[in-house]
C-alpha cells in the first residue's frame, strides 16, 4: 500500500550567476536530492546555511523551477505549472509557512484582508456569512481568540508570535495536504517558540497534514518530526528515523552537527570537535563527497566519487563510503 | 566589595528615550563579576541585556543614558567618567565583541588597518609593533596571519567574528563583554568560536560577560548565570545549579522551552503570553501576568533579589527567603 | 492604512505647513479672476458713455400690395449714436502705487494681476507635469520591475539613455523647435525631461518589495499577478510615490520658470516665469525695479518650499528614525 504523498527523485537546482564575468558559473544549491514524505508524517530537513534546505522547500513550493529531476505528488508528476489552474490546484494541496513573521504579512492590509484571500481565491466560501465564519474559525484554531478582536487589526499591532499564528492560519485556510515549514520559529522569542511548535503538532494531527519541517536546529527537528534528513552543501547526507539518526549518527557531518549542538543535560563541557574548515562554496563545490575537505576520516576515494546513498536498514540511508 | 571582583554593578538604571516616553531597559540591576569568571546573561528580546552591555562599556547612544546607580570596575567608579577618561579603560581594560561582525567591522578598511588602528589608539607603539601584535592575535584565533591584508567581505562569517574577538583581545583586557556573538552563525562555527574563547580564557585569564537568548548554550559554557526579564535580574547562580534546579518561575518556564537532543521526547510547556513593554511595565512583579503560580500579592510589590542558598539569588515572592 | 498616512501627514508640523502654503496658492489660483484687480493683459481702462442718440424718420423705398389683405413696404431708418469714450492708460514701468500695488510692466499691464493670474499657470503646469510623470513612471516601474525579463531590459535601457541626456539643453532644443500654443507643449517638454529619474527610483522600490516575504506568501496562496502588483506592492509604495510627485512638481515649476525666463517657452502666456522674462528683457534688475522681479521669484521659491516641506514630512513618516524627539 502506497502511503507516500510527496516524492523527490534526483532533483537538482542550479542558479545561474548574473554578470559578464560569471558566464557559465552556477550555484549548485541542490544536487541529486531524493526523498519521500509519507501521509500524515513529519519529516525534518536539517542543515546549516548553504545546505540547500530552503531551496528544496522553495522548489517544492513551486517558487523556483527545478533544473532536473522529478517531483511526484500523490504519484503524479508535478511542477513546473503549465496553467494557472494547475498552479491553483497544486497550491491547494501544498502550502508554505515562512520564516519571518514580520515580513510575511503585508503591513498595509488588515488581518481580515490578509486572511480572506486564500478563501476567496480558491472559492472556499459560498456566502459572505460563510466566509466570516471561516475567518473566525481560522483564527480560533491558531489560538487567536476572540477572533473579532484580531480581524480589524494591522500586522504591526500584533506580536511576533501572534503574527506567526496568522501566517499559520493563512496556510491552513485551504486545507492543504502538505505544509512546508521554513524555520517557522527561528525569528521568535525563545519562550514563545515551543508554543508555536506545539500548535503545529496539534494541527498536524487534527487536520491530517504532512509536514516538511526545515530547520537548522537538531533538537527542534527531534521534537517536531519522526523522520529526519540532513543536508550539506546541497546534498542529502543522511536520512532516516529521527531517533536513530540522532542517537546513532553515522555520517561524519551529522556527528559533527550533533557534537556542536548545545546539550546542557550532558553535564560536562564538550570536548573539542574533530572537524575543521567551513561550509564550502556552492559555485565550486568540492569534488566527490562535498564533506571530504573537512572530514576527519576522509580517504582518497572520497575526493574522487560522489558516494551513493547506502541503505543500512530500517529506512536509514547514508551517503558515505564508510558505511 | 569582594576582593577579587573585577566588576560590580550597583542598582544600575539605564534606558533610552523614545517618542512615547523613556524606556528603562535596565531597571535596578546589581551584579558582581569575579576575576576570571564567565558570567552568562540570558534573556529574550527587549529584556534590556544589550542596554546593560553597552552601559558597562559606556557606549550608549545619544538618546540613551545611565539614570542612576554605579558601575565599579576594578575598584574605580566609572559611571560618570568623561570620554577621555573612559578611553583609558576601553580596549585596554574592557572590550566588547558585537553581534554582527559585518556591522562592527568597517567594510572599506582592511583587517590590518582596523586592528592596527585599535592598538595605536590606546598604546604608544610603532606601527610595525602594532602590526606584529595584530598578527600574533590572528594566529591565536586560528586565522592565517597572512590574511591580515584581507577586507571583511573576503572573509567568511565565522572568520569575521574571530577577527572581532582578536580585535577585542589585542590589548589584553581584563573583561570581555560579548553581545550575542554567535547568534548569526551556524552551529558548527558557533561551537568552534566558543571553544576558541575558552582556550583564550585559559591563556589570558580574562573575565567574560556573555549575553544571549540561547539558554542551553550558556549552561554549557558559563560559570554563573543571570536571567534577565523585563529590565530586571530575576535569578542568579552557578550555571549547573540554576539549570538543575531553577528557583524563579520564569527560569523554570525557560528550561521547559528548549527541546533536547537526548532523553525522552515529551511535550514541553513553554511560557504563555509575551514580554511586557518597558514603557509601562506591569505593577509589582513583571513576570506576574505570565506566571502560572502568581498570587494576588505578586502584582502589588516588586520582589527583590534575595539569597535563597549560598551563591543563589532569586527575585520571587515564592522562592524562599524573607521579603521586605 | 492610507487614511492613516494622510492623517499622519497632517499631524507632522513640516508637511502641515507645506500643505497649508500649497493650499493657499491653490486657492489663489482657483479664485484668480476674482482676486486680480485687472485682467492681466490689459493696459488701459476704458469708459464709454452714450451721449446722444438720433433716430431719423423712415424713408420709404418701396411699397407693394400683395393680394387683397396684404401690404409690403421697405423703408430705411438712420440711427446716429454719439459716444464719449475716456481711455485711461496705465503708466508703463510704474512704481507701486495705490492703483497698482506692484506697479506695471513695460506694456502697462498691472503686475499684481499678472502675478495672481500667473499662479494659475505656474501651479497648473507644475502639478499637471507632476501627475503625468508620476503616472508614467509608476506604470513603467511596476511593469518593468515586477515582470522583469526582456520588458525590463528594454525599459531600463531606454530609461538609462534618457537619464544621461542633460535636461536643460534638451528642454531648450525641443522648446526652440516646437510651436508653442498654450501650455501643453511646456508640460510635455517638462515631462519628457523628468520621467527617467522617478522611473528608476520607483523601479528599485518595486524590485525590493517584490522579494519581500509577504509578496511570496501571497503568490503561494495563489494570488494572480495583477493582484500582486496592485494589492500587495502598490499600497506599500504610497509614500514614495507621493514624495516623487512633489519632487517632480517642484522641478516642473522651476523648469517652467526657466523655460519662460530664457524665452524658449510660450511668452504670450502669463506666468511667473514670463513675468521674469519680461522683467529681465526690460532691464528691470538694472533699474532696480524690485517690485517687478522680486515677487514672481519669491513666489516660485515659496511654492518650491511648500513642496519641499511636504516631502520632509513624508520622509519623517516613512523613516521614523528621522523624527526628532
Amino acid at each position: 500500500m502506497n502511503n507516500v504523498i510527496l516524492e523527490l527523485k534526483h532533483v537538482s537546482k542550479h542558479f545561474a550567476l548574473s554578470g559578464l564575468r560569471n558566464i557559465g558559473k552556477v550555484v549548485h544549491a541542490m544536487d541529486d536530492v531524493s526523498f519521500f514524505l509519507n501521509k500524515g508524517e513529519s519529516l525534518a530537513l536539517v542543515g546549516e546555511s548553504g545546505s540547500g534546505k530552503t531551496t528544496t522547500a522553495s522548489v517544492i513550493a513551486g517558487m523556483y523551477e527545478k533544473t532536473s529531476g522529478e517531483i511526484y505528488l500523490d504519484g503524479q508528476p508535478v511542477l513546473p505549472f503549465k496553467t494557472r489552474e494547475a498552479s491553483l490546484r497544486y497550491k491547494k494541496k501544498v502550502q508554505m509557512i515562512f520564516q519571518d513573521p514580520f515580513a510575511s504579512l503585508n503591513p498595509t492590509h488588515t488581518i481580515r484582508s490578509i486572511l480572506e484571500r486564500p478563501f476567496l481565491i480558491h472559492k472556499l466560501a459560498g456566502s459572505t456569512r460563510e466566509l466570516e465564519a471561516m475567518l473566525c474559525d481560522s483564527l480560533e484554531m491558531v489560538g487567536l481568540s476572540p477572533a473579532k478582536e484580531y480581524l480589524h487589526r494591522f500586522p504591526h499591532e500584533l506580536s511576533g508570535g501572534q503574527r506567526q499564528r496568522v501566517n499559520i492560519a493563512r496556510t491552513f485556510a485551504v486545507s492543504p495536504e502538505i505544509i512546508l515549514a521554513d524555520e517557522p520559529t527561528s525569528m521568535l522569542d525563545v519562550s514563545i517558540r515551543i508554543g508555536i511548535m506545539n500548535m503545529m503538532l496539534d494541527l498536524k494531527e487534527k487536520k491530517h497534514v504532512s509536514f516538511l519541517y526545515i530547520t537548522h536546529d537538531l533538537a527542534g527537528a527531534r521534537y517536531m518530526s519522526t523522520r529526519i534528513a540532513v543536508m550539506y552543501a546541497g546534498m542529502i547526507m543522511e536520512i532516516g528515523p529521527t531517533e536513530e539518526v540522532i542517537a546513532n549518527a553515522v555520517h561524519p557531518y551529522v556527528q559533527l552537527l550533533k557534537a556542536s549542538a548545545p546539550a546542557p543535560q550532558e553535564g560536562v563541557r564538550k570536548a573539542a570537535i574533530p572537524a575543521k574548515g567551513e561550509i564550502p562554496s556552492l559555485v565550486h563545490p568540492p569534488s566527490g563527497c562535498r564533506f571530504h575537505t573537512r572530514c576527519p576520516y576522509a580517504k582518497k576515494i572520497c575526493s574522487e566519487e560522489v558516494p551513493a546513498m547506502r541503505d543500512i536498514g530500517n529506512g536509514h540511508l547514508v551517503r558515505c563510503v564508510l558505511v | 566589595m569582594h576582593a577579587d571582583a573585577i566588576l560590580e554593578l550597583r542598582n544600575l538604571k539605564a534606558g533610552y528615550a523614545t517618542n512615547a516616553g523613556f524606556v528603562r531597559a535596565v531597571d535596578d540591576v546589581s551584579l558582581t563579576l569575579h576575576r576570571g569568571e564567565f558570567l552568562g546573561i540570558a534573556g529574550e528580546s527587549g529584556c534590556g541585556k544589550s542596554t546593560l552591555a553597552y552601559s558597562i562599556m559606556r557606549l550608549l547612544r545619544d538618546n540613551a543614558r545611565i539614570e542612576s546607580g554605579s558601575i565599579i570596575f576594578d575598584g574605580t567608579d566609572i559611571t560618570s567618567l568623561d570620554e577621555k577618561a573612559m578611553n583609558e579603560y576601553r580596549w585596554t581594560r574592557m572590550a566588547m565583541v558585537f553581534q554582527s561582525a559585518m556591522n562592527a567591522l568597517n567594510p572599506v578598511l582592511s583587517v590590518e588597518e582596523q586592528l592596527v588602528d585599535a592598538v595605536l589608539a590606546h598604546k604608544q607603539v610603532t606601527r610595525a609593533d602594532a602590526k606584529k601584535t595584530a598578527m600574533e592575535m590572528l594566529e591565536l584565533v586560528d586565522i592565517n596571519p597572512e590574511r591580515i591584508a584581507s577586507y571583511p567581505h573576503q572573509l567568511s562569517g565565522g572568520m569575521r567574528q574571530r577577527v572581532m574577538i582578536a580585535m577585542a583581545l589585542l590589548l589584553k583586557p581584563d573583561l570581555l563583554i560579548m553581545d550575542e556573538p554567535t547568534t548569526a552563525l551556524d552551529v558548527v562555527v558557533q561551537r568552534s568560536i566558543l571553544q576558541k574563547i575558552e582556550e583564550l580564557r585559559r591563556i589570558f585569564g580574562f573575565s567574560v560577560i556573555f549575553i544571549t537568548h540561547d539558554l542551553s548554550l550558556l549552561v554549557e559554557i558559563s560559570d554563573s548565570l543571570a536571567i534577565m526579564y523585563a529590565g530586571k535580574i530575576c535569578e542568579y547562580g552557578p550555571s549547573r545549579e540554576v539549570y538543575a534546579s531553577p528557583d524563579h518561575p520564569y527560569t523554570k518556564g525557560l528550561m521547559n522551552a528548549f527541546p533536547t537532543l537526548t532523553g525522552p521526547i515529551s511535550r514541553m510547556g513553554g511560557i504563555e503570553g509575551q514580554a511586557p513593554s518597558l514603557l509601562s511595565p506591569p505593577p509589582g512583579c513583571r513576570f506576574a501576568p505570565r506566571c502560572s503560580v502568581a498570587i494576588d500579592a505578586c502584582t502589588k510589590e516588586v520582589p527583590l533579589l534575595q539569597v535563597t542558598s549560598p551563591g543563589r539569588l532569586c527575585a520571587c515572592r515564592l522562592c524562599g527567603g524573607n521579603h521586605e | 492604512m492610507i487614511r492613516d498616512f494622510f492623517k499622519t501627514l497632517v499631524k507632522n508640523r513640516k508637511s502641515l505647513s507645506g500643505l497649508v502654503l500649497l493650499g493657499f496658492f491653490v486657492l489663489v489660483a482657483l479664485f484668480a479672476p476674482l482676486l486680480a484687480p485687472y485682467p492681466p493683459k490689459t493696459d488701459r481702462i476704458e469708459h464709454t458713455t452714450l451721449i446722444e442718440e438720433n433716430k431719423s424718420d423712415p424713408e420709404v423705398l418701396n411699397e407693394e400690395a400683395e393680394g387683397q389683405n396684404r401690404e409690403k413696404s421697405v423703408y430705411t431708418v438712420t440711427i446716429t449714436q454719439k459716444y464719449e469714450k475716456t481711455t485711461e492708460y496705465f503708466p508703463t514701468r510704474a512704481k507701486p502705487s495705490k492703483d497698482h500695488i506692484l506697479g506695471t510692466n513695460h506694456a502697462g499691464n498691472d503686475l499684481f494681476s499678472q502675478i495672481i493670474m500667473g499662479t494659475r499657470v505656474s501651479l497648473f503646469v507644475g502639478l499637471a507635469t507632476g501627475l503625468f510623470v508620476t503616472f508614467i513612471s509608476l506604470s513603467l516601474a511596476l511593469l518593468s520591475g515586477y515582470l522583469g525579463g526582456i520588458l525590463d531590459d528594454v525599459i531600463s535601457f531606454v530609461t538609462n539613455v534618457f537619464l544621461v541626456i542633460p535636461g536643460l539643453p534638451l528642454m531648450i532644443v525641443i522648446g526652440t523647435y516646437v510651436p508653442m500654443h498654450g501650455v501643453l507643449p511646456i508640460i510635455l517638454i517638462l515631462s519628457l525631461t523628468s520621467w527617467p529619474y522617478p522611473t528608476r527610483l520607483l523601479r528599485s522600490q518595486v524590485l525590493t518589495l517584490k522579494n519581500r516575504d509577504f509578496v511570496r506568501a501571497s503568490k503561494m496562496i495563489g494570488e494572480r499577478t495583477s493582484f500582486l502588483i496592485f494589492r500587495e506592492i502598490l499600497p506599500n509604495m504610497i509614500s514614495i510615490v507621493m514624495s516623487e510627485f512633489f519632487t517632480v512638481s517642484l522641478s516642473a515649476i522651476l523648469g517652467e520658470a526657466t523655460l519662460e525666463f530664457i524665452g524658449v517657452g510660450n511668452i504670450t502666456v502669463v506666468s511667473w516665469g514670463t513675468i521674469l522674462y519680461w522683467a529681465q528683457a526690460n532691464g528691470a534688475i538694472l533699474m532696480g525695479a524690485w517690485w517687478w522681479f522680486l515677487p514672481p521669484g519669491l513666489l516660485i521659491a515659496l511654492t518650491g518650499t511648500a513642496f519641499v516641506l511636504i516631502n520632509f514630512g513624508i520622509d519623517e513618516i516613512s523613516n521614523p528614525r528621522l523624527r526628532k524627539r
